[in-house]
């Protein structure tokens, strides 16, 4: 535990604040803000998710049947993992083990890029049978005349949260950059923590997508 | 621990074992869920229990992994409004949506 009441200096120390304390806990501050955009913004979909399946229910137990549930489940794992080493990279740096921030932020980048890999497929496997969104529609194998409704929600939440899984796989490279650097000590390291955060987040949400869409029955 | 007071802040720092342990948790919640949908639970179970190990594996993120639990009440607070305003937006847009009249649906 770092008792730093009288602030060492860390040169990224930036003088507006009081003290170190008052800009991590500054900007920590501003991505829980982020955050809370951020589940508003999936929210809309999640809305969208809520009213559809209240007026069709029997399309989404029909149509969820062409989702595999043991990939989403392994993808659910495979991001379960990511955020474990996301914290163990923390953690690292609070304890000043260099070598061991870029270790757990390796493994991390490779998870999620595991899961983009799984969702690639999983995507492609379903346009090779015309299954898309919308219009684009057609593929023949489900009863139910709304079935497209439930594919482009599908796209629409997996595809969002796809692009935050990206967009956390460049964080993570530019976080493994500035570790290499020697940036981060017990008295700095905010990229990481709230790096960490919007990264708990994205797992947050796919914890919720994978019953919602591949667990209905 | 509720020492947060400005001028004696410390950061919580995790230890391996708690972490392997929330994690542990999260996959093995992770199989029971997948597992509990394969036993095909009459109708509306199938969706309650889904959702609550939904909800308690995003709590043990939200608390553990995100730091809430040791950080200051604030952050929580942020998060716990968020989800106010999202069942809000959820609640009232489901008051027009489900009494329409059957000709609205399409």
């Amino acid at each position: 535990m770092a008792n730093h009441t009288t602030t060492t200096q860390s040169r990224f120390f930036q003088h507006h604040f009081v003290d170190a304390d008052q800009q991590f806990d500054a900007a920590k501050f501003g991505m829980w803000i982020f955050l809370v955009t951020e589940v508003l913004f999936f929210g809309g979909l999640f809305c969208a998710y809520v009213v559809f399946r209240a007026w069709y229910p029997e399309l989404f137990v029909e149509a969820s049947q062409e989702l595999n549930a043991i990939w989403g489940g392994v993808n659910t794992v495979v991001l379960i993992g990511s955020s474990l080493t996301v914290a163990m990279a923390i953690k690292s740096a609070q304890l000043n083990q260099k070598k061991n921030i870029i270790i757990n932020l390796a493994i991390t980048l490779a998870l999620a890029g595991v899961f983009m890999v799984i969702k690639y497929f999983e995507w492609t496997h379903k346009f090779e049978l015309g299954i898309y969104a919308g219009e684009a529609y057609s593929y023949g194998g489900l009863e139910h005349p709304k079935a497209s409704v439930f594919f482009s929600l599908y796209y629409l939440m997996t595809g969002l949260h796809g692009i935050h899984v990206v967009v956390g796989m460049g964080l993570m490279v530019w976080l493994i950059v500035r570790a290499y650097k020697q940036h981060f000590d017990p008295e700095y390291y905010t990229p990481l923590e709230i790096t960490g955060l919007y990264w708990h987040l994205v797992d947050i949400i796919w914890i919720f997508l994978f019953p919602l869409f591949y667990l209905i029955d | 621990m509720s020492e947060h007071h400005a001028e004696e802040h410390h950061h919580h720092i995790s230890t391996d074992r708690t972490l392997w342990t929330v994690a542990i948790a999260l996959f093995i919640l992770t199989i029971v869920t997948a597992g509990v949908h394969f036993l095909h639970l009459p109708n509306p179970w199938s969706i309650i229990v889904a959702m609550t190990i939904a909800f308690f594996k995003a709590g043990l993120v939200a608390l553990v992994f995100m730091q809430l639990w040791w950080d200051r009440r604030f952050n929580g607070m942020l998060l716990f409004f968020s989800l106010v305003f999202l069942a809000l937006l959820i609640g009232l847009t489901l008051l027009d949506t489900l009494f329409r009249a059957p000709s609205g649906l399409s």
